[in-house]
């Protein structure tokens, strides 16, 4: 990782910037803009978009081939997660039970 | 500092106390994940100061293991963080008043728990001289909250053996972190489109994959928005 040092500074920069800029972009000149609905709704369904689109592939995807099976470790731990947090809301069971199912997965089926 | 002022910031404190049972899990999550995809102890913690954003944090790691290029990192790094605009255009009136310095910090300081608390306790013409002293003891709790809690994470997080993959953590807290975003239809269907069109695009080079699916994800919430019966104009 030593090698791709300056890519990670890089990464922090420009995130760094953009976590600033975005909380700071009306606080700063002191703006009195009303966003418009629709602005508003892009900006609360841009997220949700984001993190599935990110989500999806992480679990389904193993070497970049479709694998929707009981035999991915990731696919199961990433469903029996979604089962938690929707019926738990609870981070640490979340993640504790995603962890367990694809441990487990690894073990008896790979 | 006036008595009022100290108040008002411990007020504010107090008010957020209940917010560190939801961030202290997310900043260990947080520190674990970023030593796991490769970061040094050096980089988590400079990320963890200067990003101080946990979503766009746990969001771009799973592409940081992926190899994606850095401009997608950040692309998407600024799409998990757009609620912070809303946040934004909602503060600005309240800290308009405040020198530039005050202004910048309160910006960076800004998370999603204390907005909600502040927007909930102040109006913008109610003219009280230290709401940005309660807005600010509530931030910096959470502010140190979430660097101590990230801090034993990649302290920890960098005795723990690869082999358990815990960077896939980042993955399921994103799962957790993405079931209260979901809260209407237009919504969930934003976000199921957008996890569709990620599986089929997954081969277009640069991963141009993932901004195909959100930019379709949010024409699809808005398309859902504008056909669904709508629920709050209908009725008093």
């Amino acid at each position: 990782m030593a090698g791709e040092s300056w890519f990670v500074w890089a990464l922090i920069a420009g995130m760094a910037a953009i976590a600033f800029l975005t909380r700071a972009v009306f606080i700063l000149p002191g703006s009195h803009l009303r966003l418009p609905p629709t602005a508003e709704r892009v900006l609360r369904y841009a997220p949700a978009a984001a993190i599935m689109a990110i989500i999806v592939p992480d679990i389904a995807l193993v070497q970049g081939a479709l694998s929707i099976s009981i035999e991915n470790p990731r696919l199961v731990g990433g469903l029996v997660a979604f089962a938690l947090a929707a019926s738990t809301r609870s981070v640490f069971a979340t993640i504790a039970g995603g962890m367990l199912a694809l441990t487990l997965v690894r073990q008896f089926a790979g | 500092m006036q008595r009022e002022q100290i108040s008002a910031l411990r007020e504010g404190a107090l008010a957020s106390a209940g917010l560190l049972v939801g961030i202290v899990p997310w900043g260990i999550v947080a520190g674990v994940a970023m030593v796991s995809a490769g970061l040094t102890q050096t980089q988590a913690v400079a990320m963890s100061v200067l990003v101080f954003a946990g979503t766009a944090q746990l969001a771009v790691l799973p592409l940081l293991v992926a190899k994606a290029p850095l401009w997608v990192m950040v692309a998407t790094a600024l799409v998990v963080n757009l609620r912070y605009v809303i946040y934004s255009a909602v503060l600005a009136p309240h800290f308009e008043h405040l020198p530039r310095l005050w202004r910048v910090l309160l910006s960076y300081i800004t998370v999603d728990g204390v907005f909600a608390l502040f927007a909930g306790s102040y109006r913008p013409e109610d003219g009280n001289p230290h709401k940005h002293w309660y807005f600010l003891g509530g931030s910096l709790l959470m502010w140190c909250a979430w660097q101590l809690s990230s801090w034993i994470g990649i302290f920890a997080g960098a005795m723990i053996p690869r082999e358990w993959s815990l960077e896939f953590a980042s993955t399921l807290a994103l799962i957790a972190l993405l079931i209260p975003l979901l809260f209407d239809r237009a919504v969930v269907c934003g976000a199921l489109a957008a996890g569709g069109v990620a599986l089929i695009a997954a081969k277009l080079p640069l991963n141009l994959g993932l901004l195909a699916a959100i930019a379709v994800g949010v024409a699809v919430g808005l398309a859902v928005a504008r056909l669904g019966p709508r629920k709050e104009e209908g009725r008093v």
